[in-house]
């Protein structure tokens, strides 16, 4: 069981450049943190995925073994773990987020 | 509940030469802005930085006093 949230997980960060695992939906998240991260990453106009793992805590594990980071939401860019917006804002900040994110969708413009 | 002061010996505890400013952001200590100033930090990347800090914090975040932080992490010289 274990394996196969990993698997999922996987291909779920190998599909979408933008991946946030977060608790709640886009439309209806349900964490003020989650909240913070899908504000952020409007801002960026690149097309992101939410996937609410608030009531999978087998998933939820399976994210925080993978990633040995304890807390949600959980954000991936190009396949590479970045922590949450603790991580990001400040990554922003220096400049060095917009740089990854255009290398992530370079392919499709 | 945790206090405030009981949060900073956590941290002191993982990380015994750090400087630790703690914020209630909510009203009700359970959701922290937690900054801590440490040379423990220099040479590591963000991520692992706060790898250390939850490392400080596993038990009262596993036993529910803690519900949310916010981590800053700094090096002595402001790195």
């Amino acid at each position: 069981m274990g394996e196969s949230n990993e698997e999922a997980i996987k291909e779920e960060i190998k599909k979408n450049k933008i991946i946030i695992y977060g608790k709640g939906t886009k439309e209806a998240p349900r964490c003020g943190f989650t909240v913070e991260t899908i504000e952020f990453f409007n801002r960026f106009g690149y097309p992101f995925e939410v996937v609410d793992v608030l009531e999978n805590i087998e998933k939820r594990n399976a994210l925080s073994k993978m990633t040995n980071w304890p807390t949600l939401p959980k954000v991936f860019i190009n396949g590479t773990f970045y922590g949450d917006t603790d991580v990001l804002e400040p990554m922003a900040k220096k400049g060095e987020l917009e740089p990854l994110l255009k290398e992530a969708f370079k392919e499709e413009k | 509940m945790i206090t405030e002061d009981s949060l900073a010996a956590y941290i002191k505890k993982a990380i015994p030469d750090a400087n630790v400013y703690i914020a209630d952001k909510t009203g009700v200590m359970d959701h922290f802005l937690i900054q801590v100033v440490s040379d423990v930090f220099k040479g590591k990347n963000m991520l692992d930085c706060h790898r250390l800090v939850y490392g400080a914090l596993k038990e009262p975040m596993q036993d529910g006093r803690v519900h949310a932080v916010e981590i800053k992490t700094q090096t002595r010289s402001g790195e």
